[in-house]
């Protein structure tokens, strides 16, 4: 039994991440198709974050064509129903729209190319996976439509594939290290289980910055940022500060200013690892320094794929691509999309 | 007198001030063609009383129903939830070929409509005839040749033998296709050992000694090429070629049969078209009527006696937009009892007591009945009217740069010149925003004039003067006349700002009682400001010119 099998039965939604545009998504979930077909898993594809991007649907540049199967259930907005090679059964019209008409849910009837778009809010694919699980998907595949990680939030699927290739740099070695920055990332510890968790639970909705001290206390700053606000966190920082949550992005100026004890003092809360815009070279200084974080929750990585062709013409050879990625993450199954 | 399409009852601000538009807003209308209705609806007028009667009636038997048969009446609001209007659909289906998402929306309508008649046919469910829809099954066996009435569309094999057949021979060719590369893909593997990916194509990096065997291979295509490797696709044979044409030309005759069924499918729908239109009025009929009744029974309403004299009689009335608000607070809305005819009634009482809430309830109450809808009060006797018009101070008149008392002017204006005969007036504390002496000048001689038509006008307000005129009837409210101040002091004394106000209105009594003999207007106003905690220097000051 092949990969798609074993990820099936760990996971019900996996979405496919994009490391950069040309990283080789929509080969990545051709492929997974094909695999599903040759192992009969009845799949569900759908996209996400697709929203104004119309133009480029119409005109097709850039749309993610995809050859499915007979018995797929799969989303398409009701404009493009007429567009579809395959032949689709639709059952049902949900109530999520796009700027293309409200999204059909259909069941293949014969196999053909599709172009699939789901709904744009993160909640209404949620809703949607559910809808598909209903007409008997044992799988659904999402299309992070997106080339951006930031789209890979914990709340829409059980795990990610995480694509990534040649398109990043021209060294092999640097495509390796930005890509198990980002494994690494999203694999920060969970904050454990307990009163300052469930603390900062209550009052994330606030999107505040906030302090909690060694007994618990909440200390909320009137900050919805941290961006650029490191000398006010550092001021607010004291003795007894423990956490430091931050609400939205995490970049160099949100720490710049923070003194270096304060630093190795505190650690910080993250809603989730796509929060983080920091480079591979900064977060290493950092975490020389002393720095610590935790997230509220973190992103599974359920496979990585590698291209190994850049669309401007380069490539690296095969093996070595994968081997090193793979000796980088060896808990990950690393695959080539183009072997 | 504006006649016909154009009459109307009442202005937006008289609907939206006595709390019409309030009622109407929050009916629980689950279909486009229910809300399209309501929109639609109009009141009844003088002469139509008989029609308002049985109007009446029918929502009364709208709530026996209701309270009997409460599980399909959920049921019927699920299944209008899913309803959508498609007059557009069924305007272009005469036109044109409807598309598939159409054809779709049309057999889910249908097959909604079913659903609904058989919970309208369920033996234990009496809906009344007139709601009762059309048979639809003819048209949704067109577009359901299977009869497995699920809610699913696709242009099926069963609509077309040729789709049928069409479809069948694009499969094989297709299967052709695949063995013929399956085979040749075989070949080269036996015989130059290149492995190629279920697409039929492969990658070959520069330095491996496989691209210049692959360079032989005549039917292997180079497609891509940079300088590490080569990607390489395999050509079409001539057998390969001659099928992937011969499927071209199949997709073209499947293309032109889909349309074909869709044209014909379309036809039988635009068949339909008034039978579907009709049932779709039907439902948003239901849906209204069920609504209506729904409402009466939650906000205990009861139903109006409709007479031929022009008055307003309401026993213990609640305004229903204000008992929302208090009932959301968990307290009680204390009901008021009014009794108008023609002639003028004026309503004095203490801040605070209530005036303007009865002025609206006043007309609150005939605007519901002349809309056929039942009444928030445990008894009503109403007469039609042809005019009815409310002048209130609001908002509005500051964005529209004008002062109050001009705007005030200007509706007066309005509500004076379109008045006529069965007319209701309801006026909050006219020409206040002015000096007292005109503005009591200003009020009587609105009172006069007002005396000799056949109106019903009441007026809130706090010039004495004005009922000690003759032929007018003044009620008023009770207001704190009989609380107990010992206590009502005591429990203020405590008491933050907030509170307060609480206290007070616990205190206050919002009944109107009609005042008899010539009786002083009570002078609450000073009192209620100390309440609410003015300063004593500033009360006791006002107290000293008093006297």
């Amino acid at each position: 039994m092949g990969l798609l099998y074993d990820l099936s039965t760990k996971y019900k939604t996996l979405s496919i991440v994009g490391m950069a545009k040309n990283a080789g998504k929509t080969t990545a979930l051709n492929y997974l198709i094909e695999e599903a077909d040759d192992e009969g898993i009845t799949l569900g594809i759908t996209s996400t974050g697709r929203d104004g991007e119309t133009l480029d649907l119409v005109t097709g540049t850039d749309k993610p064509k995809v050859f499915l199967y007979e018995d797929t259930i799969v989303s398409i907005p009701s404009q493009l129903y007429d567009l579809a090679e395959a032949g689709l059964e639709i059952v049902e019209m949900t109530k999520f729209g796009t700027a293309l008409g409200d999204v059909l849910l259909c069941r293949v009837c014969e196999s053909g190319y599709v172009q699939i778009a789901g709904p744009v809010a993160t909640a209404e694919t949620k809703k949607m996976c559910g809808r598909m699980f209903d007409m008997g998907t044992e799988l659904i595949l999402i299309d992070g439509a997106i080339d951006r990680k930031s789209i890979a939030s914990p709340d829409t699927s059980d795990a990610i594939i995480l694509s990534t290739g040649a398109v990043l740099s021209r060294s092999i070695k640097k495509v390796v290290e930005e890509t198990s920055h980002v494994v690494n990332l999203y694999n920060l510890p969970v904050l454990e289980e307990g009163k300052v968790r469930d603390e900062i639970a209550k009052h994330s909705h606030e999107n505040r910055v906030m302090l909690v001290d060694d007994k618990g206390k909440i200390n909320k700053l009137n900050l919805t940022t941290g961006l650029g606000a490191s000398r006010f966190i550092d001021d607010a920082i004291n003795e007894n500060t423990r956490y430091v949550y931050i609400p939205g992005a995490f970049t160099n100026s949100v720490i710049a200013d923070i003194e270096r004890d304060k630093l190795k003092q505190v650690k910080f809360i993250l809603k989730d690892p796509t929060r983080i815009f920091i480079n591979v070279m900064d977060w290493r200084q950092l975490v020389k320094k002393g720095f610590t974080v935790s997230v509220l929750k973190n992103i599974e990585i359920a496979a990585v794929t590698v291209n190994p062709y850049a669309p401007s013409g380069y490539s690296f050879d095969h093996g070595t691509l994968r081997d090193t990625m793979q000796e980088a993450l060896p808990d990950i199954p690393v695959l080539d999309v183009r072997m | 007198m504006k006649q016909g399409a154009n009459r109307r009852l009442a202005n937006v601000k008289t609907r939206t001030e006595t709390g019409l538009e309030y009622v109407m807003q929050n009916l629980d209308l689950n279909t486009p063609f229910g809300k399209k209705l309501l929109k639609e609806t109009k009141p009844f007028y003088p002469g139509q009383e008989e029609e308002l009667r049985a109007e009446l009636d029918k929502v009364e038997g709208m709530m026996t129903f209701v309270k009997a048969s409460e599980r399909q009446v959920s049921k019927m609001q699920e299944n209008f939830m899913m309803m959508k209007d498609l007059s557009y659909t069924l305007e272009r289906s005469h036109k044109t070929a409807l598309s598939v998402v159409e054809l779709f929306e049309v057999k889910s309508l249908l097959l909604q409509m079913k659903d609904l008649d058989k919970i309208c046919k369920d033996p234990d469910c009496a809906v009344p005839k007139e709601y009762i829809l059309e048979d639809v099954e003819e048209l949704l066996d067109c577009l359901d040749p299977r009869k497995d009435r699920l809610n699913t569309f696709y242009i099926y094999d069963d609509f077309s033998e040729k789709l049928a057949e069409s479809r069948k021979k694009k499969h094989e060719l297709e299967i052709l296709v695949r063995k013929a590369q399956k085979a040749r893909k075989e070949e080269i593997r036996k015989d130059y050992g290149i492995v190629l990916t279920p697409k039929f194509d492969v990658i070959i990096s520069k330095s491996s000694e496989e691209l210049e065997k692959a360079k032989q291979i005549k039917d292997l295509e180079q497609v891509t090429e940079d300088y590490m490797s080569v990607t390489f696709e395999l050509g079409k044979s001539e057998e390969v070629f001659e099928h992937v044409k011969e499927i071209e030309d199949v997709n073209s005759e499947i293309e032109e049969e889909e349309l074909v069924v869709r044209e014909a499918l379309s036809k039988r729908v635009a068949k339909y078209d008034e039978i579907l239109r009709s049932n779709c009025d039907k439902v948003g009929a239901l849906d209204l009527a069920l609504a209506k009744a729904i409402y009466g029974i939650r906000h205990n309403c009861v139903k109006p006696e409709i007479v031929q004299e022009h008055i307003v009689e309401i026993e213990n009335g609640r305004q229903l937009q204000v008992e929302d608000i208090l009932n959301s607070k968990k307290k009680e809305y204390c009901p008021v009892s009014i009794k108008l005819a023609d002639g003028v009634t004026c309503i004095t009482g203490a801040n605070m007591g209530g005036k303007t809430i009865s002025l609206k309830l006043a007309g609150l109450v005939p605007i519901l009945a002349q809309y056929g809808f039942f009444v928030p009060c445990t008894r009503a006797r109403i007469g039609l009217s042809n005019y009815m018009q409310i002048l209130i101070g609001d908002s509005q008149s500051v964005e529209r740069g004008l002062s109050s008392f001009g705007s005030e002017m200007e509706e007066l204006k309005e509500m004076l010149d379109n008045s006529m005969d069965r007319t209701i007036l309801l006026i909050d504390e006219i020409a206040s925003g002015t000096n007292p002496v005109e503005g009591l000048a200003l009020t009587k001689s609105i009172i006069d004039y007002l005396k000799k038509k056949t109106y019903i006008s009441l007026i809130t307000t706090h010039f004495e003067a004005v009922t000690e005129e003759k032929d007018i009837v003044n009620m008023q409210v009770r207001g704190l006349a009989d609380a107990d101040f010992r206590k009502l002091d005591s429990e203020l004394h405590i008491a933050n700002r907030k509170e307060r106000i609480n206290i007070i209105s616990r205190y206050m009594d919002y009944r109107l009682y009609t005042v008899t003999e010539n009786r002083e207007i009570p002078k609450d106003a000073l009192n209620i400001a100390k309440m609410l905690g003015l300063s004593d220097e500033i009360i006791n000051g006002a107290k000293k010119y008093i006297e």
